[in-house]
């Protein structure tokens, strides 16, 4: 059994803050440069994401601002907690073994 | 402000209305981060297409997602509750129980009043159709039925009316195929089909020709009749039915369910001469149909004028009699109309009490909740949260004492029924439809606000810091809680003082009815009427013998006293014929009504009707007929202060043919026509060649019931070609005129007991919750050295305060709410002093073992733990 079921959504959430805190647009831009565009949350499934990501505990909010010159004070910042790393691992985890089946059966051409 | 940011406070202006389809609590959380993250997104895109799918995205992950926000509330919250619900069982368990009650005695009588006055009659556009009555102007509600010359000249000039039709309904023996049996049917005027707008479902209609009075001897029958006679015959058309001496052709059959009036099964035409109709005959029901667009008021006057103008023409039976309109709801439902009004305020009633008492539960389990609450609101809920979350939860009791109110209703209506000794009518239909389940959910949520809403509003009144303090004792601020539980346990007394002295009031009325002084004994007398072919006993001597065998017949059967026969049972009947006594000529105006009661020898013996002056009927007043035996206030209103043996009378309007009658005899007055209320005189005459009475009346020494078969199979051994019916004891009889008020009566009781039931629940919670607060208190009077019985005094007075004042309220609303019962009411005052009294006295009795039981428990406390408690 999985121990998380993530969806698309909040997977590229979480890994989106895997690398530093965010705040909430900070976390869409990086989605959409990561997928090329082709994944771009509105600012609606980000909070209703990001409010089950914090009851959850995968997310926290921060209490003071980590960078105090480019950012606008007002702003929310969101930071992944170790719960929500693990989900994170476990959930990149299975993708792999998903993606390494594929391979191993001939449906997703092998890397050269 | 730069054009930038007056573009961006523009379309921030546009994009935050969206926002308002969130959960509130989910929208003061994001609202400013989900409007920053939008401007930005927004000012990243140069192009039209690129703006424009910004716009799209953001409003449809709006739309996509403010659901979900809520959904995902509503089943935290609903978890939430039903962890708080199971936690405290017990509370649960009664409020559910207590709403059960209420919302399902609610919905029961609701149901009533659906069925009889709310869903629409099986008619197409019934609305349209209205019973047309005729009324003396001296009493313009009491309504009558009309004379068929009056429906005659009516259906010639109406314009206003698609259609008119009269009918008179009867019950007719069927003979021929199959057992013989005695079938409710109507005669009919051609129009009652398309009055009622309803097609045969077989064959036509009954037509103008065949309604004419040299018509032939054709009947439409039911489907209901056609399935059980002739089990559905396809052939049915054009074969003949034997009802009572006639053979008809049967031409057509109605669809199923058509049953009108009342449980018709077949309807046969009047065939009626105007010319030979009498225009002061008032037995006809006339029904019509409204053109589309006509109103009452002028379908009224119409009718009015026509009936005035036949009137002018015909001055020699002009009784300034009015014309009236009135829908076919209250034609058919109208006697109904106030007992379930009645009911409804009575059920609404005692839902409101079932409303104070759980809210007195929540309040009492408020006060134990303050410090959870307190901590959830120092946890940063917000008090739209918390007060969600408590409404969540009365919504889930509400619901739930909700469905099992509706599963309590209908297996009611059943037992409700049952009480019901008569056939009523068949388009009354009280099985629970979606306007019920409607009504019930309507009941359920505003009973939930009712009982729900004060005591989560109570809760956020605590002193949260001294709630959140050790050993705090919370509770919704002593005083505020007590003075609305306080409240609330005297609102609940009053409201059952109410329907306490209404059903004490009903019980009265309903005692009052049934030991009145009939005139006659009852007891032991079984009563049918026998229905024998007339062209075997027609009239005169061959009915005469057949009279005479039956007598002997059934006088041989054991335990059986006397027998005779009379045209009407008792209390049964309803032949009445205006008279005009000799030398005292009557205008038509003034005119009133008598039982017509055509009698055998040995009627007066049957029944104990004591014979006052002159001599009883004999077997030789067959052939001397024109004589008549009054009753004692018919003799002295009309021959005051002179012997009316002797006198003469005759019956009908005062210029005709008909014979004088002399008076032979005077009885004691016995009710015949009505049993509520006022009755006519009677006036009996003794039976002759023209008229042959067919009820038979046995007086018996036991159980008249036990006879029944007896009875049954001696007649139809002598004839099986005689129909027995309508086989009743007269108190049955009595039963079945009464059935009305004993409902009424039954159910106002039944709603009463449970009233005061949980007014006592309530006021026990209430004492019991008060000593478990004072327990400190009470120690401290022991320790000082109360007496227990000085304790128990002094709790026992605390609840009787709060009953008496519940009391004194509710005598003095009931006192002015009693003359709403008054046509409820048979002699008995609305201001009955019996019940005045009799309300108190039970009140206090169960008031006091309310209040005692807690004070029991009270005198328990051990002093010493109870000031260790501090």
């Amino acid at each position: 059994m999985r121990p998380f079921l993530l969806s698309r959504d909040t997977f590229h959430i979480l890994v989106a803050l895997a690398d530093r805190d965010r705040h909430g647009y900070s976390i869409m831009q990086e989605i959409a440069e990561r997928t090329g565009g082709e994944i771009r949350l509105s600012p609606s499934t980000l909070y209703s994401a990001v409010k089950r990501l914090l009851e959850q505990g995968f997310i926290e909010e921060l209490e003071e601002r980590p960078d105090p010159e480019h950012d606008d004070e007002r702003r929310r910042y969101y930071r992944l907690t170790k719960t929500g790393k693990r989900a994170a691992m476990e959930e990149a985890r299975h993708l792999e073994k998903l993606l390494s089946d594929a391979r191993a059966s001939g449906l997703v051409r092998k890397r050269a | 402000m730069s054009n930038a940011s007056k573009l961006q406070a523009g379309v921030l202006r546009l994009y935050r209305p969206f926002l308002w389809l969130y959960p509130a609590e989910f929208r003061d959380e994001y609202r400013r981060e989900l409007c920053l993250a939008f401007v930005d997104r927004w000012r990243e895109e140069r192009t039209l297409v690129g703006l424009l799918s910004v716009w799209f995205h953001a409003i449809f992950g709006i739309f996509y997602q403010a659901p979900r926000e809520h959904y995902h509330m509503i089943v935290h919250d609903l978890r939430y509750a039903f962890r708080i619900l199971r936690k405290d069982l017990s509370v649960t368990a009664a409020a559910v129980l207590i709403l059960a009650l209420g919302i399902g005695s609610t919905t029961l009588v609701f149901s009533l009043a659906n069925g009889l006055l709310l869903r629409p009659l099986p008619y197409p556009q019934p609305e349209r159709i209205i019973a047309v009555t005729e009324s003396s102007p001296k009493d313009p509600n009491e309504t009558t039925q009309i004379s068929f010359p009056n429906y005659f000249d009516i259906r010639a000039r109406a314009r206003l009316l698609d259609d008119i039709a009269v009918f008179a309904s009867a019950q007719w023996p069927i003979r021929g195929e199959g057992s013989a049996e005695r079938v409710p049917g109507a005669s009919v005027s051609d129009g009652i089909f398309r009055v009622m707008g309803l097609d045969p479902l077989l064959g036509r209609a009954i037509s103008r020709e065949d309604d004419l009075p040299s018509g032939p001897k054709v009947v439409v029958i039911s489907e209901e009749l056609w399935q059980r006679r002739y089990g559905r015959d396809p052939h049915i058309l054009g074969r003949t039915i034997q009802i009572d001496e006639d053979r008809s052709t049967i031409i057509g059959v109605m669809p199923a369910g058509f049953h009108f009036p009342d449980r018709a099964e077949f309807w046969v035409p009047l065939q009626m001469d105007p010319a030979k109709a009498a225009r002061t005959d008032y037995f006809l029901h006339a029904v019509a149909r409204l053109k589309p667009g006509v109103s009452m008021e002028q379908a009224t006057s119409e009718l009015e004028s026509l009936l005035e103008q036949i009137h002018r023409e015909n001055p020699a039976v002009n009784n300034n009699w009015i014309a009236r309109a009135i829908p076919i709801r209250d034609f058919v439902a109208g006697s109904y109309r106030k007992a379930v009004i009645t009911l409804l305020v009575a059920v609404g009633l005692l839902l409101l009490i079932a409303c104070a008492n759980v809210c007195n539960l929540l309040l009492v389990k408020a006060s134990s909740r303050v410090r959870e609450i307190a901590v959830r609101t120092a946890l940063g809920a917000t008090r739209r949260r918390l007060l969600r979350q408590l409404i969540t939860e009365s919504l889930l009791l509400g619901l739930a004492g909700g469905a099992l109110g509706v599963l309590l209703a209908y297996a009611g209506i059943p037992a409700l029924l049952s009480l019901i000794p008569v056939n009523l009518p068949l388009w009354m239909n009280f099985s629970p439809d979606s306007r019920v389940l409607a009504f019930a959910v309507g009941v359920s949520l505003i009973t939930t606000l009712g009982f729900g809403v004060v005591p989560a509003f109570g809760s956020f009144h605590a002193d949260l810091t001294d709630s959140l303090k050790e050993g705090g004792r919370g509770g919704m601020s002593g005083t505020r809680s007590k003075f609305m539980r306080h409240g609330l346990v005297i609102g609940e007394v009053a409201l059952s003082v109410i329907l306490l002295a209404g059903a004490g009031l009903m019980i009265r009325s309903f005692l009052a009815l049934r030991m009145q002084d009939l005139g006659f004994r009852p007891e032991n007398v079984l009563s049918t009427s026998l229905d024998w072919p007339e062209s075997r006993y027609h009239d005169g001597p061959p009915a005469r013998a057949l009279l005479a065998r039956l007598t002997s017949e059934v006088s041989s059967l054991p335990g059986v006293i006397s027998t005779s026969f009379s045209s009407g049972a008792p209390l049964d009947d309803g032949w009445g014929r205006i008279f005009t006594i000799e030398n005292h000529p009557v205008d038509l105006k003034d005119m009133t009504f008598i039982n017509h009661i055509v009698v055998t020898p040995g009627y007066f013996h049957t029944l104990a009707i004591p014979l006052l002056q002159g001599r009883d009927f004999t077997e030789n007043d067959f052939d001397t007929p024109h004589i008549v035996i009054v009753g004692e206030t018919f003799a002295k209103k009309n021959w005051p202060n002179e012997s009316p043996i002797g006198k003469r009378l005759r019956f009908g309007p005062p210029k005709n043919n008909e014979p004088w009658h002399t008076v032979v005899g005077v009885v004691a007055d016995a009710k015949h026509g009505a049993y509520k209320g006022e009755d006519r005189a009677s006036v009996y005459l003794p039976y002759n060649p023209d008229i042959t009475p067919n009820v038979l009346l046995v007086r018996t020494a036991g159980d008249p019931l036990l006879l029944q078969l007896a009875l049954r199979s001696r007649i139809v051994t002598l004839d099986s070609d005689i129909v027995v019916s309508r086989l009743f004891s007269l108190e049955q009889i009595i039963a079945r005129v009464s059935w009305q008020d004993r409902f009424l009566t039954v159910l106002f009781t039944a709603f009463a007991a449970l009233a005061v039931l949980l007014a006592a629940v309530g006021l026990y919670a209430t004492i019991s919750y008060t000593v478990s607060l004072s327990t400190h208190d009470i120690g401290i009077r022991m320790a000082l050295g109360a007496s227990a019985s000085r304790v128990r005094a002094m709790i026992l007075r605390q609840g009787m305060t709060l009953a008496a004042a519940g009391l004194c309220i509710g005598i003095v609303v009931a006192f002015a709410l009693a003359r709403l019962l008054k046509t409820q009411l048979y002699s008995v005052s609305p201001n009955d002093p019996v019940t005045y009294i009799a309300v108190p006295i039970v009140l206090i009795l169960v008031a006091a073992l309310a209040a005692f039981l807690p004070t029991r428990r009270a005198t328990r406390v051990d002093p010493v733990i109870a000031l260790r408690h501090e």
